[in-house]
């Protein structure tokens, strides 16, 4: 029993087991969707077509393979990904910080953080394309503006949780306001920096594809519409389709590597060291 | 005016505290005067709403009282703690996850812009007498609540402070635990020579600690006592179950005024 036990609650026996059910129903509605629709690969093929065509050296246009076209275009869209979610994490960390600093500043600016999170992607990109005249730089900017309101909202709670006992601390030191941030409230809110990071990483990536779709210009959206409207093979759009849910989770635990590394007590366990 | 001698470390005049709360005004302290002699521990007993904490964050220039007259070896608070006369510990000991204990030692010395390379020494010499050489390289969390305190106080001690003020720091503590660690704390105090002002609602620690015990009665917050400890130091695990001790403890009950 206590071996049964042990194996379920193992972490990666959860997700191994996560992974095959997903697998599974997948499979399922596979099947049936194959009995009632005449294209069932654009609804929902098997698992093993879509592996298939990713092994697959059949040309699907500008004598590329499938596989090619989703690869050169991540990266396109990565790139933009990952330059907006930098220029987010850095603004996002820096108006904290500001908002910290300043009260009147937060009551001033969070209700217009609040609302720019609201506007929808979809719309915010054709204003952002008229503000930057350029596809390119405003699909960053919008992987940026994503990424910077989890950033900044949840290192904003890193400094508020700090305890009034090391903001004490740092008053008896009469230590100065540059090192009651270097030392105390900048690394407090790390795991909170962190936190922001966790949330935003998959956002960068999905709103990156998602603006992709709007223009021509490369990228896994411009891939991923194409394909649906049969311009080129389908299974294109359902390799893009994995690819991103797998880069989206790797970005999330990529970012969790980072914190650990970043700091290292979190390793440590509560060990009882006795007195 | 007080009579001001030179002995004493922290003089407190007819210190009142009157805070405003929803538009009520509401006497935390009122008429507060004792002297507090140099290398003297001194223990603020009461019930919660007695004052005692705030008389200590008084001290330590977190709160200004709103009447009477304060001095921290002869000066403002507010001197005093610019020149980092005095070192705290909290009932929580506040120490800082992502530094290992050696670290978290360091962090007033950081502040206090001191030599790095006197680091080394002065925060050996904080872990010997805490006696936690072992665990310089250990972060917070792997310690036991104990250990985590005895590194709160090495760190208060680490700037070199003339006093010592202790915010109910064992109250989180096992029975055990704390009375390991009263007798280690009085071990510190011997060999360091600190003024030590001790805040605690327990009554046996103060009567164990101290020398003198200023018994604080709420509503409104007022020193209604100081009771003068006469047992001999060292003290020792022995002395608890004495009838001296005992007969201590009864003075000391019996002063609380409308509890």
């Amino acid at each position: 029993m206590k071996v049964v036990k042990k194996i379920f609650s193992s972490k990666s026996i959860v997700t191994l087991a996560w992974i095959i059910g997903i697998m599974l129903i997948w499979e399922i509605a596979a099947l049936y969707i194959e009995q009632i629709k005449r294209t069932p690969e654009n609804v929902l093929p098997h698992i093993s077509q879509i592996i298939e065509s990713i092994f697959s050296d059949k040309m699907v246009s500008n004598n590329q393979t499938a596989l090619q076209i989703v690869l050169v275009n991540a990266k396109d869209t990565l790139l933009r990904a990952g330059t907006g979610f930098i220029i987010g994490m850095a603004c996002g960390f820096i108006l904290a910080l500001i908002m910290e600093l300043s009260g009147i500043v937060e009551k001033m600016i969070f209700p217009y953080l609040m609302a720019l999170q609201m506007i929808p992607i979809l719309g915010m990109a054709p204003i952002v394309l008229a503000i930057t005249h350029d596809i390119s730089t405003s699909r960053i900017v919008i992987a940026a503006i994503l990424t910077f309101y989890p950033v900044a909202t949840n290192t904003l709670a890193g400094f508020k949780a700090v305890e009034r006992e090391k903001r004490e601390l740092m008053y008896s030191y009469s230590a100065s306001r540059f090192d009651i941030y270097i030392k105390t409230l900048i690394p407090s809110c790390i795991p909170y920096f962190f936190t922001g990071l966790k949330i935003s990483a998959p956002m960068a990536i999905t709103a990156s594809i998602l603006v992709d779709t709007l223009q021509g210009d490369g990228g896994l959206g411009c891939m991923l519409s194409q394909s649906l409207k049969h311009a080129m093979s389908i299974y294109v759009f359902w390799q893009i389709v994995i690819f991103s849910a797998v880069v989206g989770i790797l970005s999330f635990y990529l970012m969790g590597i980072i914190e650990k590394i970043v700091s290292p007590h979190y390793h440590k366990k509560k060990a009882k060291a006795g007195e | 005016m007080h009579n001001k001698d030179n002995n004493t470390e922290i003089m407190l005049n007819q210190i009142g505290m009157v805070y405003n709360s929803n538009g009520k005004d509401v006497t935390a302290l009122t008429n507060v005067t004792l002297d507090i002699q140099k290398g003297e521990f001194i223990s603020l007993l009461g019930p919660s709403g007695c004052g005692k904490t705030t008389l200590l964050r008084i001290i330590a220039d977190l709160l200004k009282p709103t009447s009477g007259e304060i001095t921290v070896g002869g000066e403002s608070p507010k001197e005093a703690r610019l020149k980092r006369r005095y070192g705290i510990v909290f009932q929580s000991p506040v120490l800082y996850d992502w530094r290992t204990v050696r670290k978290n030692i360091q962090l007033p010395l950081e502040i206090m812009k001191v030599k790095k390379s006197e680091y080394d020494e002065r925060v050996e010499s904080m872990l010997d007498l805490v006696g936690l050489s072992k665990f310089g390289d250990h972060y917070p969390k792997e310690l036991s609540g104990g250990m985590q305190q005895r590194v709160g106080i090495a760190r208060a001690l680490a700037i070199r402070p003339e006093i010592l003020l202790m915010d109910e720091p064992f109250s989180a503590l096992d029975e055990f635990t704390r009375e390991k660690l009263h007798d280690d704390l009085l071990k510190i105090w011997s060999k360091t020579n600190k003024t030590v002002v001790f805040v605690t609602h327990n009554i046996s620690e103060a009567v164990y600690l101290s020398d003198r015990v200023c018994v604080l009665s709420p509503h409104p917050g007022r020193l209604s006592a100081v009771v003068d400890i006469n047992l001999p130091r060292p003290r020792s695990k022995e002395m608890r179950s004495s009838v001296e001790f005992n007969q201590l403890v009864t003075t000391v009950r019996n002063s609380f005024e409308g509890v």
